[in-house]
């Protein structure tokens, strides 16, 4: 009997202290944007979310991990439910599920949570609220992004007797030498639609029609029928018509991209800076897909060959980075708020944003921890091609969705040539007329 | 009389007991949603909280009208067509092929055709779906198989033009350009100038480099292009709805054939009747009820396309293989316009009421005859 009674007693402390402990803790819901199949994910667990599970066990922290259009959609069910959570990965622009977040003011100002000490390590422009669709430090930017890299595989240029390109007219002339050696000159994997429009025209606008340009044409006081506009988007056509770009890559997958550059079926790709993480070493399986010994020796980065006719040379596409932010669920002077900035600090402190940088997943706007010393030839390289750029915008950072999505649609129709850029001027102005006034 | 006044309230007491719970069940699960999504498609709501949020009022019916004029919603509606169509008139009369060859061991190995038919129902629509777009995409190997055979006969083609070897000439140069691909020599802006220059970079002993080199530059390469076409871009997602599903329906079709007594059909046949009168006289008229019920389950099978369609081609590319649930999707979660979204939910609740009475129809005038 007593044996029974002491088995009860312990069954019941097994049961019940864990819940006695939980129900002190704070719960704070997180709801957090990673790809499990990208290198660096092991350590984006380990070394961000369990080491402070670890290290706070007041905070029960729930964390739900999603990637791409499922986190975008799980983002907009908690908002229309009325189940925000208190920590979510946001956008500063307008794009997808960070929509609702601006326009409906449901994401709190971090400056004053976060306190002007604690922000003092981080770039001007990552602090900038003008940057943000909201106007507020919505969420705060862990890097700026680059949208146009031209990842240049300069080893097997040199093997054909070819250098990276500065100019268009260069970068032409290489066509007919690769295509020889069952090489693709530039690839621009566009299956998903927006890598033509936010990897490649954003800077080819940004360069032939300028910011001011997209202002008026957002404004309404521009017209996308305009000769300059449709200028640019005949340059976007004339990248297939001289094959510099294969058709082919119109309905090529995002993720093929990397693994053609690396095995030498391209000579050039043309992805956002972010795709560098792709290359490096996964910790978890000690592979990299360009050997850190090659990275440096065989690759480089540069911005898209100079266009002719351009007006705004050598910018390229770039916007404030994605970060995370702090809900209206969470209420001031709460429990949960104090458990929020814990976690945003954390997030943003040296240790994790060391990590980021080390695992390639971004440079971080946090400039106390940009050393890259022991780090692979990769990080530094894109780094150093960031600081040689002018940023000009991204258009589905600016446009309002209905309209780029109607371009991002056409960018793949002229690739395939069942667009003509007039034409598609003409429903980009038909798309921006239809807007809500 | 007084126990029969028990009696029946009794009765409908009880009658009400175990309908109340269905009906609940209906209303929270399908009535509700339905009735909200009508309000949504004819409100300016904009998302967030819908009671206690921003403000949303009744605006009437802007988003069907919107619909009305907009081409990509006719485009997902033919598209959601093709599919009934292919359900119907493809998988159903297939199936029934399939299981009379097999039934009446017309084909030998019956009961290996019917597991490797029946195989793709087995499998997760999804896996099934990147399955096809590996085989049909770009650099998939549909295109890298086509591929191949053109650069092989290219290679046959270029055999010929260097029989006595490598000897620069404008001859040379002419009957290049005469066996290349047209859409190969567009690239070059003079193709006769520009490949002169090409071949002046090579020696007579660099022969086969050349010809590799020459095959890669002007073989003909096929690309699926073709899948940016409306209409024809759903030519392989339809191939896929038939051959995932015809087997469901040649199992179907086999098990009830099996039903029907051999007896009959021997008799027909020591009667002299031919495979065509069995076929139209016996087994066709047994089968009429389940052929009606295949029909009705494979046409509402055809409203559930999503998840096939978003594995193989994500309603792409420039959304011509979209239907009209991928659509609704895209309208709410990447242009995050709700009424406009659930003008589209609504449109497929018509459409499948539509079916629905398609189906009854079917139903009424084929079905349970056997």
């Amino acid at each position: 009997m007593k044996k029974i009674l002491f088995f009860a007693l312990v069954l019941a402390l097994a049961v019940f202290l864990p819940m006695t402990a939980t129900a002190q803790a704070t719960p704070l819901k997180f709801l957090y944007y990673a790809d499990a199949t990208q290198a660096g994910y092991q350590e984006d667990m380990d070394e961000f979310i369990q080491k402070f599970k670890d290290d706070n066990p007041d905070i029960d922290l729930q964390v739900e991990i999603l990637f791409s259009q499922a986190y975008h959609q799980k983002l907009g069910a908690y908002i229309a439910s009325g189940q925000l959570p208190d920590v979510v990965y946001m956008w500063p622009t307008n794009r997808d599920s960070s929509l609702l977040l601006h326009s409906l003011k449901l994401v709190r100002d971090l400056k004053p949570l976060l306190g002007a000490d604690f922000l003092k390590p981080f770039t001007a422009s990552a602090l900038n609220p003008n940057a943000q669709a909201s106007k507020k430090l919505a969420e705060l930017p862990q890097s700026f992004t680059y949208t146009t890299t031209v990842y240049v595989n300069k080893k097997l240029l040199a093997d054909n007797g070819l250098t990276p390109p500065k100019t268009y007219a260069q970068m032409k002339a290489m066509v007919t030498k690769l295509k020889a050696k069952g090489v693709q000159t530039l690839l621009l994997p566009d299956g998903d639609q927006w890598p033509a429009q936010s990897c490649l025209f954003s800077t080819i606008a940004g360069r032939m029609v300028g910011d001011v340009f997209t202002d008026n044409l957002v404004a309404g006081k521009a017209k996308f029928t305009s000769p300059s506009f449709v200028a640019a988007l005949t340059f976007y056509a004339t990248l297939f018509k001289d094959g510099v770009i294969d058709k082919n890559n119109m309905t090529m997958g995002y993720g093929d991209g990397p693994g053609l550059l690396a095995s030498g079926k391209a000579a050039m790709f043309v992805d956002g800076d972010w795709r560098v993480g792709a290359y490096l070493t996964d910790k978890s399986t000690g592979q990299a897909l360009i050997p850190p010994d090659n990275q440096a020796t065989d690759f480089v980065f540069i911005n898209f060959p100079a266009i002719p006719n351009e007006k705004f040379p050598g910018v390229a596409s770039g916007i404030a980075g994605v970060g995370l932010g702090i809900t209206t669920a969470v209420k001031p002077g709460s429990d949960v708020e104090k458990a929020a900035v814990k976690l945003l600090k954390w997030y943003y402190g040296p240790e994790v944003q060391a990590m980021k940088l080390r695992t390639g997943a971004f440079i971080p706007t946090r400039t106390d921890v940009l050393n890259f010393e022991g780090l692979e030839p990769f990080n530094k390289m894109i780094n150093d091609y960031k600081n040689t750029l002018k940023p000009s915008y991204v258009i589905d950072g600016v446009w309002h969705p209905d309209v780029f999505n109607v371009l991002n649609a056409g960018l793949q129709a002229i690739g395939l040539g069942s667009e003509t850029p007039a034409g598609l001027a003409k429903k980009l102005q038909a798309a921006q007329d239809g807007l809500p006034k | 009389m007084e126990l029969a006044l028990r009696r029946r309230a009794e009765e409908q007491r009880a009658y009400w007991l175990f309908v109340s719970p269905a009906v609940i069940l209906y209303a929270l699960v399908l009535a509700f949603p339905i009735v909200v999504s009508i309000l949504l498609s004819l409100s300016n709501y904009n998302g967030g909280l819908m009671f206690g949020g921003k403000p949303w009022s009744i605006v009437g019916l802007q988003q069907y009208g919107k619909l009305i004029h907009d081409p990509q919603f006719w485009l997902a509606f033919r598209n959601n067509i093709y599919i009934v169509l292919i359900s119907a008139f493809g998988q159903v009369p297939l199936g029934f092929v399939f299981a009379y060859l097999i039934y009446r061991k017309i084909v030998k190995g019956g009961e290996f055709w019917q597991a490797i038919l029946y195989a793709p129902n087995i499998i997760s629509v999804v896996v099934l779906g990147l399955l096809w777009k590996m085989i049909v995409n770009s650099n998939g190997l549909l295109e890298d198989v086509l591929n191949r055979l053109y650069a092989h006969g290219f290679l046959g083609s270029l055999n010929h033009v260097f029989a006595n070897g490598f000897v620069m000439s404008d001859d040379l140069v002419r009957q290049l350009i005469k066996i290349a691909d047209p859409g190969a020599l567009a690239t070059f802006s003079d193709p006769f100038t520009d490949l002169k220059d090409f071949l002046a970079g090579y020696t007579p002993d660099q022969l086969s480099v050349l010809k590799s080199d020459l095959t890669n530059l002007l073989a003909r390469r096929w690309s699926p292009e073709f899948m940016a076409r409306p209409g024809v871009a759903m030519l392989p997602i339809l191939f896929v709805f038939l051959w995932c599903w015809t087997g469901l329906y040649l199992i179907m079709f086999l098990a009830n054939m099996q039903k029907i007594d051999k007896e009959i059909i021997e008799a027909a046949r020591i009667d002299g009747a031919g495979e065509g009168q069995v076929l139209s006289r016996i087994v066709l008229p047994s089968l009429s009820g389940v052929i009606a019920n295949a029909v009705i389950l494979c046409i509402a099978g055809s409203l559930n396309s999503f998840t096939l369609i978003w594995a193989m081609t994500g309603g792409g590319p420039m959304n011509v293989t979209e239907v009209l649930s991928i659509y609704m999707y895209r309208t709410a979660v990447v242009s995050v316009n709700y009424p406009l979204s659930n003008a589209i939910a609504m449109s497929i609740v018509a459409f499948s009421l539509v079916l629905i009475a398609l189906t009854k129809l079917v139903e009424k005038r084929w079905g349970g005859r056997e």
